[in-house]
């Protein structure tokens, strides 16, 4: 019986849709079976994100209204085994579907694979709660500055209330730059804030751009430390225990500076 | 020691200190906001069951959020006029 996996945030734009893309291809790269549901009804993204946008035939939305078998309705992604998408329909909107009915798409996905990760729109409202309804646990995104935080509490209170269990926290966008000139704060603020679990800390990448530019995942370019970081969290996804490395690489006169001001 | 040397050469505090200071204090009160609605359902409960024990004006009662720390404390005043003493023992 395989996890579905809700990728949440609150506020848009934080890299949901990006966590979700590289999170399901490095788990189908290390060997499990892995469909990415994408729940931004009327607002798809996933399918261009992850370059299969050309290939989409069904959609959830057909699924519901039974044109179509579940299995029929996956898109196979040929340059890994294993992955499989569910777009999302772009000519509806998100009341055209209930809670409900997404959790017993997620319930029958469940049973064929190991990891189903839903793609939640940004927002409290229908489409939050849709992603959320089939989940077992959450994976909430944010980026370390005061909207997106502020935003995620919302969203991991209401989680809470949802009995979502295990919350963790991806920080997304993070500048070991940044941090060590005090403009950005660092994960351990973050963490005081919201008071979840990290699963892991992903570095501002460039490569991000361009691989979304064309369609190709991040994960599949192994030395970008993007990847390298969402390589990391599909395995402690799968119950692996490594350790969050420390981004904060200041250098020397930055570590002086914190040297002098670490009693503040 | 609390005097750091950038306090010393009189520079401004880190923006990223005063980014999680602000960020505590607002998600405080967001997780403590009682929804209007809410405190108005409250209002009309808490009068029904008074007026079991006591005689006062419905719209004498007065509620309240305060915050104290990182906490906050429903306040209710409700002046009452009587006490039925007839529900004692009952």
């Amino acid at each position: 019986m395989g996890k579905v996996i809700v990728v949440t945030s609150g506020k848009g734009g934080v890299g949901k849709t990006t966590s979700t893309a590289n999170l399901g291809t490095a788990l189908a790269l290390l060997g499990k079976s892995v469909v990415v549901v994408d729940a931004d009804v009327g607002l798809r993204n996933l399918d261009i994100v992850m370059g299969l946008e050309s290939r989409i035939v069904y959609t959830s939305m057909d699924v519901i209204e039974k044109q179509c078998e579940l299995a029929k309705a996956l898109v196979r992604d040929r340059r890994v085994d294993g992955l499989m998408l569910l777009a999302a329909s772009q000519k509806n909107n998100k009341d055209d579907i209930q809670p409900e009915q997404m959790k017993a798409i997620c319930d029958k996905l469940r049973t064929t694979h190991d990891f189903v990760l839903v793609d939640s729109p940004a927002g409290i409202e229908r489409g939050f709660s849709n992603a959320s309804a089939g989940a077992d646990e959450a994976i909430v995104v944010t980026t370390p500055d005061v909207s997106a935080i502020r935003d995620a509490d919302r969203i991991i209170g209401l989680l809470q209330n949802a009995q979502i269990e295990p919350i963790n926290l991806v920080l997304n966008r993070f500048s070991a730059q940044l941090v060590g000139n005090g403009s950005m704060m660092d994960q351990a603020d973050v963490l005081d804030i919201l008071n979840i679990d990290l699963i892991g800390v992903v570095p501002e990448d460039s490569g991000v751009i361009t691989s979304t530019n064309r369609g190709i995942p991040l994960v599949y370019e192994d030395a970008s430390p993007g990847a390298q970081a969402y390589m990391r969290i599909a395995r402690r996804l799968t119950g692996q225990r490594i350790p969050i490395p420390d981004l904060e690489d200041k250098g020397l006169f930055s570590n002086i500076v914190k040297w002098f001001t670490r009693n503040r | 020691m609390n005097i750091s040397i950038k306090q010393l050469f009189g520079r401004k505090p880190k923006s990223s200190s005063i980014a999680k200071q602000r960020l505590k204090l607002v998600i405080t009160q967001d997780r403590f906001d009682v929804d209007d609605r809410v405190m108005t359902r409250l209002h009309h409960e808490l009068a029904e069951v008074l007026a079991k024990y006591f005689e006062f004006s419905a719209n004498s009662i007065k509620m309240d959020l305060k915050q104290e720390g990182n906490s906050y404390i429903l306040v209710a005043d409700f002046p009452y006029t009587k006490f039925h003493n007839t529900n004692m023992g009952q």
